[in-house]
């Protein structure tokens, strides 16, 4: 059931390269579903949990976002949580990947298996968060598209590397293969190429096996206004009430 | 009761004045969580046109301010799977239901039209028409889609071309007009993709509260002039504003894409009309 519920905004810090928000709020999304929250605008704005508790959840947002310019104390009015999450079903193995810009949503589920591996792209070395965000016990790979540190992306790159470059496919295939389940945070339109490397990897991976975050815009949120359709294989579906976490593999081609 | 097609041999009776606009409110069952559908005058559905069609590529939103722009193409999977998605659903609702045809050729339009007669609870057409349509070809639509059925046609006219249609569509047949289609605009698109590949833009349908003082002017300009009733569309954004379009003549309005932000919207204006009504009578 779909629900209108009021948050109390706390405080907002920056987290380069992301500002964290909190909000006190009785219902918090699950990791992968959101929230949308009415920030003054036009439109409502999309808000994945990269915490959670049982008071709330924290975002982590871009730098500037009009979340982070509320006053400590202020209601904001939520719709939700809305959409279907990750779903790890007891896996063991947890393989993280996600552009930098697109990781916050994942955050939540760093501690959701008792292995858990994380690969962070960004196209250079100052766009990626520091390492010592991260618990000790994740296995962190950082990928950059320029080579400025740790293996040369983009990750479905099957390019011959630079000298003294090492290009993460061939450890991203292997992660894969290791992984009980593996969850994707990237822009939608890369996936198609991301599910090809799953399949390659994985000969007819289990249904959720791998399962990819679509960020976009969704102004309605109940699958009224027909902007979050994305194109998949058994045809276009509301990125907002199907996802926004879908089956890569079975999902795009 | 409030007649919205009084020349129509069965007319098109609604109880409340006020209904979602088509493209805001889906098919009638994604709201009903949040909005009880029994202060609704009646649902306008998404845009359904005879053929499925997918969504625009790209982005399909841009934000300026008070106000945005969408685009999305208005996908749908075709008269024939919508009906058989839906027909039961809208069957059960508590108010009639208004199909939104995307009125593309005159013969896509009377097939239609006729697939939609005799579809329990569907009690009127609203015609969407094209950007920059010349009389002629609105009035081959309009009398396409009435001819293939008997369900009363509103025509939703475009923004810029209320001058060039109003008048010529209500003679020609139309049972109430819809004031207006929202304009088309061009705003910039924010984190688009490659922000070092300069400025993108997109161009679609704009939204917003500014829209409201369009929409005045423009039923302050035809009040009177038009023989059939008409529906206010455009930046109705509170009960005040629903009530100022009555009093500039509108019969019902609509409450467009700002219903997103504010689900609850349809019914605070609901509940400001029929006091309104009850002052007034």
């Amino acid at each position: 059931m779909v629900k209108q519920q009021d948050a109390v905004f706390r405080q907002a810090y920056p987290t380069p390269p992301y500002w964290a928000a909190r909000l006190d709020v009785a219902t918090p999304p699950a990791p992968g579903a959101f929230v949308l929250a009415d920030l003054g605008g036009p439109l409502r704005e999309a808000l994945f949990p990269a915490a959670i508790d049982a008071d709330g959840f924290t975002v982590m947002l871009p730098p500037r976002h009009p979340v982070t310019r509320l006053l400590p104390g202020a209601t904001v009015n939520l719709l939700g949580p809305l959409g279907q999450g990750f779903r790890l079903g007891g896996a063991t193995r947890l393989l993280l990947v996600a552009e930098a810009a697109c990781l916050p949503p994942l955050l939540p589920l760093l501690d959701a298996a008792p292995a858990v591996a994380l690969v962070v792209e960004a196209p250079t070395r100052a766009q990626l968060p520091s390492p010592d965000r991260f618990p000790p016990t994740v296995e962190l790979t950082l990928v950059t598209r320029d080579g400025s540190t740790g293996y040369l992306g983009p990750l479905e790159s099957q390019e011959p590397a630079p000298a003294n470059l090492q290009r993460v496919l061939p450890h991203l295939v292997e992660l894969i293969a290791w992984a009980e389940c593996a969850c994707f945070a990237c822009a939608p339109d890369r996936y198609a190429a991301l599910a090809g490397i799953v399949r390659a990897a994985r000969i007819q991976p289990a249904p959720d096996f791998a399962q990819a975050l679509v960020q976009t815009a969704m102004p309605c949120g109940v699958g009224a206004c027909e902007v979050c359709r994305i194109s998949t294989r058994a045809g276009e579906k509301h990125a907002c009430i199907e996802g926004p976490v879908f089956d890569m593999a079975r999902t795009f081609a | 009761m409030i007649e919205l097609a009084p020349r129509h041999k069965f007319g098109l009776p609604i109880a409340a004045p006020v209904m979602p606009a088509a493209g805001a409110f889906g098919y009638g069952d994604t709201y009903h969580d949040l909005v009880d559908l029994r202060v609704l005058g009646a649902l306008v559905t998404n845009p359904v046109s005879l053929n499925p069609r997918e969504a625009a590529r790209g982005q399909r939103i841009a934000i300026h301010g008070e106000h945005f722009v969408a685009h999305t193409g208005l996908p749908n999977s075709g008269v024939q799977r919508v009906l058989r998605q839906y027909r039961q659903l809208w069957e059960r609702l508590p108010i009639p239901v208004i199909v939104h045809l995307i009125a593309t050729t005159p013969t896509e339009t009377a097939q239609a039209a006729e697939r939609l007669a005799g579809i329990p609870n569907v009690v009127g057409i609203e015609l969407g028409l094209i950007d920059n349509i010349t009389p002629q070809r609105a009035l081959s639509l309009l009398d396409a889609a009435r001819a293939e059925g008997d369900l009363p046609v509103i025509v939703r006219v475009p923004f810029h071309s209320v001058d060039a249609l109003a008048l010529r569509l209500a003679e020609g047949g139309a049972d109430a007009l819809t004031l207006t289609a929202p304009p088309r605009a061009i705003l910039p698109v924010a984190d688009a993709p490659g922000d070092d590949e300069g400025i993108h833009y997109l161009r679609g349908r704009l939204y917003g509260p500014a829209l409201l003082s369009l929409l005045l002017n423009t039923l302050a300009r035809w009040r009177g002039k038009l023989p059939v009733p008409v529906i206010a569309c455009g930046g109705i954004a509170s009960p005040q504003d629903a009530i100022a379009c009555l009093e500039l003549g509108a019969t019902a309005v609509q409450v467009d894409a700002l219903l997103w932000r504010d689900p609850t919207l349809l019914q605070r204006i609901a509940a400001g009309l029929a006091k309104f009504d009850l002052s007034a009578g």
